[in-house]
């Protein structure tokens, strides 16, 4: 399809996981892409999408991309009465992808300020620019925490996990009483756990899923150099040792309140999900891009005890800790899944009614052994981030 | 016969560390426990200590001064054991040794390529002081008095004085005094030359106190009377042994200097204060030669406070009676981080108002970073892990007994306690490749250093950095590792209250480069502060220097602070110094703006000889 052909699309949170995604996918396909975004103190917008563009193996900015550096907060998007004008002109729909994924209670007033605050500016610059759609990237997990059947429809819940879910839930409702306003065709997107790509394992962000690996990860190389390089007394004491097949065996017991599993998906069946929402989207569809096949802990654990040569992770549900006395590790790896725990042991189920209508039945992969080792190869190779765009730099600088 | 560097070989690494001495007079104190210079505890005079033995080299080859007999004598008296690597090393990362070798040399190859030694005679001056101190306490002798031209100050010019006096006596000081007042003849009483305002320095007379170093205990009174000569450090020496504390000053700075100079401060001053809270007397010299003390009815009133700039000397103190301070066997130190400077001076003032802790200060990265490496380069890379990885930019050292401990524990504050403290700061070097620092990131991202909130963390700490003398001193020199292995494997190099108690911790501040700072009194205003510093830092980035927050101490029950704000200067760069100046000209008049302004801030160069004032007068008139 000729660019000529497909909508003017402003995207927002370009530089996140799963915008960045989207953008590359969209270019692919032929799409404009008006980027909404903003400098940091290091890069410009214009070194930022370039050096992800890079990653993505596309060398240079076609002229299907504009850059626009704007201000969520500030009325108008933070641009003069002239530039918005014109970007108003040439938005044909948006894509609001830009979000806090923390869930750190302690960041309330962040989350709801880039969650929340910032929408009324968007919508606004929605209703100026008369979009032909507005879709909204949220998450699975707003419908709340007390719930059985995630429905895709609006929810009404105020019990959630953390100030994630809520400024999501929060947002939703604010985005869908707008538009509805302003007759402003819209849809909800919501994903679940989203990892990275299901036939390669790339990946630029590395939370979620990734986070107890990393951790175990971590812990591991704390006793290996413990036991190799130095007297070994501290693995000892905590009976952790260095098995005849060259296993570490790390007794860890990780506490949770009910058996229960992740859902996650895969980015690529994200954006491919995504693609066809937007294509076909029809006003007030709600979708979750949820996996049927759910993900239980005991599986990740078995995957990664073989890719990562640990022994003695054990997973009990129900019962308290609070009286057991628990080696280091437990405590650190304890404290580092705190925010993660209640994932761990979900019940919910997600209907997908709309989502499988307006995919073909385009359904996530299970998650094998070998999605598992590819993620975690690629998230190893880059230092869980760390060093993501090394390469890139290093080319950079050559050129 | 010139002195130069072509004609005396390869100097230029000597010649490099001694022109980059610190002149912190640290190699004048037995700190390490490792033994302090026997030629410069011998004779005194600080040319035959290696500090003054780095400036003599320097001048040497520069071709400032001649080969003379006391050159002669100074270079021979160096047996060349080492010690003073080891303390300047701990310090400024620098090893003097090289520089008392080349001393050495540079002397030999003179005589024995026939050059003919300067002898100094006696001129009617000198040999009159000589009556008064003895034949060995007084000297013209260039080789000496060159070594007393420098002091700390980057705002004084390098002055070479004529004689050099190293009175024993209080009764020889008058008798200088009035010696110098009848011939006209400018004296500058001396300490251990640490003075930041270039007062240490003059022409004329220099009166060297060194000798003077009395130490007498009175514990029912719970007092302790020192003469002039008596530096911070050996008298909190002899305080610990018979179970007190006294509040101390730097180190090597000379306790009745400093309080004529400054008033002593430190950590310690949230609890035992500033100034006249001190001490409870002071015998003076005053400027016509007679005696008195401050509790005389009719002496100078000394504790009243002038907010002038510029003043004369009331006198020179020749002894003063010290406050003892009583010590708890459950004492521990722990480090507070906070994410903003705002959290952790809110913090600070919480505890001063509700006397929790003894001794409480706010660091800024850059001090802790520099104190806790061994190198310069580990300092810098460890500044960017708390900075970036940690995301502590403030530490908040607190010195307190268990209760005070339990309190901050139960107010809520996740700490590094003593047991942290020790395995982060043994195992330093591992944690700049620690691979699992991204791990802890992630966990602030909960709260804010949830990590030391896991009640095995110091175990885990333990066994992932390894912390030992040995992993510590593994980027040293290799020549030195064997002796810092031995002094950190001893328990109070790693103690929290050791190291504040004596101002260790505050030592190596000056490694990168020499610093000077700004010091304020003020209220703990977060608003006042803020404005304060950020407005320090635009006066340095206006003249390109390098600074850095130094840190912030409550006083007098948190209604006011001490604040300093450090500079860092190249004192070898002509053009780094002209720039210094004018910061340091900046930042005065800005501390001026804002005394008038809010009539609570002073600045600290205005207590100049008012050290003895109370602190009332000082920080309320």
């Amino acid at each position: 399809m000729s660019v000529k052909n497909k909508p003017t699309i402003a995207l927002t949170g370009v530089t996140g996981f799963l915008g960045s995604h989207l953008m590359t996918s969209m270019l692919s396909r032929g799409y404009k892409i008006i980027v909404l975004g903003r400098p940091t103190k290091e890069e410009t917008l214009q070194e930022r999408i370039s050096k992800l563009l890079r990653w993505f193996g596309i060398e240079e900015l076609s002229g299907q991309l504009e850059l626009v550096n704007i201000d969520f907060l500030k009325p108008m998007l933070g641009l003069q009465e002239a530039n918005y004008k014109k970007l108003s002109a040439i938005t044909d729909q948006i894509i609001h992808c830009a979000s806090d994924t923390s869930f750190a209670e302690r960041k309330r007033d962040t989350v709801f300020k880039s969650n929340v605050n910032s929408l009324e500016s968007i919508l606004e610059f929605a209703a100026n620019a008369n979009v032909k759609f507005f879709h909204y990237i949220s998450t699975a997990y707003v419908a709340g925490a007390n719930v059985t059947i995630c429905k895709e429809c609006i929810t009404s819940s105020t019990d959630f996990l953390n100030v994630y879910e809520e400024s999501k839930a929060q947002a939703e409702n604010i985005i869908i009483t707008f538009c509805e306003k302003n007759s402003i065709p819209f849809t909800i997107i919501r994903p679940s756990i989203v990892y990275g790509d299901s036939h390669t394992g790339r990946s630029l962000r590395f939370n979620a899923l990734y986070f107890p690996i990393q951790s175990l990860k971590y812990i591991k190389e704390i006793y290996m150099n413990d036991i190799k390089n130095h007297d070994g007394k501290k693995s000892n004491q905590n009976g952790i040792f260095i098995d005849k097949e060259g296993y570490l065996c790390l007794p860890l017991r990780i506490y949770l309140p009910k058996e229960g599993a992740l859902n996650l998906i895969p980015v690529d069946y994200f954006v491919n999900a995504t693609m066809k929402i937007i294509t076909k989207a029809s006003s007030g569809g709600i979708y979750n891009l949820t996996n049927n096949a759910h993900t239980k802990l005991e599986i990740i654990s078995k995957y990664n005890e073989k890719h990562m040569k640990i022994r003695g992770v054990e997973i009990i549900y129900g019962k308290s800790f609070d009286n057991v006395l628990r080696n280091p590790a437990e405590e650190l790896f304890d404290r580092f899944i705190e925010p993660y725990r209640l994932y761990l042991s979900d019940n919910r189920i997600f209907d997908r009614v709309n989502t499988d209508l307006i995919t073909d039945n385009l359904y996530p992969p299970e998650f094998t052994y070998e999605i598992f080792k590819n993620c975690m190869e690629y998230a190893n190779s880059v230092n869980w981030g760390e060093s993501i765009f090394a390469e890139e730099n290093k080319k950079n600088q050559q050129c | 016969m010139q002195n130069n560097i072509a004609e005396t070989g390869n100097l230029e690494t000597p010649y490099k560390t001694a022109k980059n001495c610190r002149h912190y007079a640290m190699c004048k104190i037995d700190f390490l426990d490792s033994g302090v210079c026997a030629s410069g505890l011998e004779k005194h005079f600080v040319s035959f200590y290696p500090q003054g033995r780095m400036i003599l080299y320097e001048a040497l080859v520069e071709n400032k001064i001649s080969v003379t007999e006391k050159c002669v004598e100074i270079a021979d008296s160096c047996n060349l054991c080492g010690k003073c690597d080891y303390q300047c090393y701990f310090v400024n990362e620098m090893r003097p040794t090289k520089v008392m070798e080349a001393l050495k040399h540079h002397v030999e190859t003179f005589i024995k390529n026939g050059g003919k030694i300067k002898l100094t005679k006696d001129d009617r001056i000198l040999s009159e002081i000589k009556k008064i101190v003895g034949d060995n306490w007084a000297t013209n002798d260039e080789a000496i008095t060159v070594t007393y031209s420098h002091d700390l100050s980057p705002i004084s010019e390098p002055k070479i004085p004529d004689y050099i006096v190293m009175p024993n006596t209080k009764e020889e000081i008058a008798s200088l005094v009035k010696l110098c007042k009848k011939n006209n003849i400018p004296y500058t009483m001396r300490g251990n030359g640490q003075n930041l305002l270039g007062f240490a320095i003059h022409e004329g007379v220099i009166i060297d106190l060194n000798r003077m170093k009395t130490i007498e205990f009175d514990e029912k009174n719970w007092l302790v009377t020192v003469g002039p000569g008596v530096a911070a450090f050996d008298l909190q020496k002899q305080a610990q042994k018979r179970g007190y504390r006294i509040n101390a000053s730097e180190p090597a700075a000379l306790v009745c200097a400093n309080i004529m100079c400054s008033g002593i401060m430190s950590t310690f001053s949230t609890t035992y204060g500033i100034n006249a809270d001190n001490f409870i007397d002071a015998e003076f010299v005053d400027n016509d030669g007679s005696f008195f003390s401050l509790n005389d009815v009719s002496s100078p009133n000394l504790y009243s406070y002038k907010n002038l700039q510029h003043k004369s000397s009331p006198g020179i103190c020749v002894s003063a009676s010290i406050k003892l301070h009583p010590v708890t066997d459950d004492e521990s130190g722990i480090l507070v981080p906070f994410q903003t400077l705002d959290k952790a001076l809110d913090f600070i003032k919480d505890c001063a108002v509700r006397h929790i802790g003894l001794a409480l200060g706010v660091v800024g990265t850059e001090y802790i970073s520099t104190f806790l490496a061994s190198t310069k380069k580990l300092a810098s890379e460890i500044k960017n892990i708390f900075i970036n990885k940690l995301d502590i930019p403030y530490l908040v050292v607190v010195i307190g007994d268990k209760f005070a401990i339990h309190t901050i524990s139960e107010m809520g504050f996740p700490f590094f306690d003593q047991r942290h403290f020790r395995a982060l700061y043994l195992g330093l070097p591992s944690l700049k490749s620690a691979q699992w620092l991204n791990l802890i990131k992630e966990l602030s991202d909960d709260e804010p250093y949830s990590y030391l909130r896991i009640k095995s963390f110091a175990e885990l700490l333990e066994t992932a950095l390894f912390p030992s003398p040995a992993i510590y001193s593994q980027d040293i020199d290799p020549e030195l590792r064997p002796f810092f292995e031995k002094l950190f494997a001893r328990q109070e190099i790693t103690d929290l209250v050791w190291l504040n108690m004596y101002r260790i911790m505050s030592t190596r501040i000056g490694r990168k480069k020499p610093f000077l700072p700004v010091l304020i009194y003020l209220p703990i205003d977060n608003v006042l502060i803020n404005e304060l510093k950020d407005k320090f830092s635009l006066i340095a980035e206006k003249y390109q220097i390098d600074n850095d927050f130094g840190f912030i101490t409550p006083i007098d029950n948190g209604k006011r602070c001490i604040f300093e704000y450090d500079y860092f200067f190249d004192h070898n760069d002509p053009d780094e110094i002209r720039r210094i100046r004018l910061a340091a000209t900046d930042a005065n008049i800005l501390v001026d703006e804002y005394s008038v302004k809010t009539g609570t801030v002073k600045g600290h160069p205005y207590v100049l000889y008012q050290g003895f004032c109370r602190k009332e007068n000082l920080l309320y008139s």
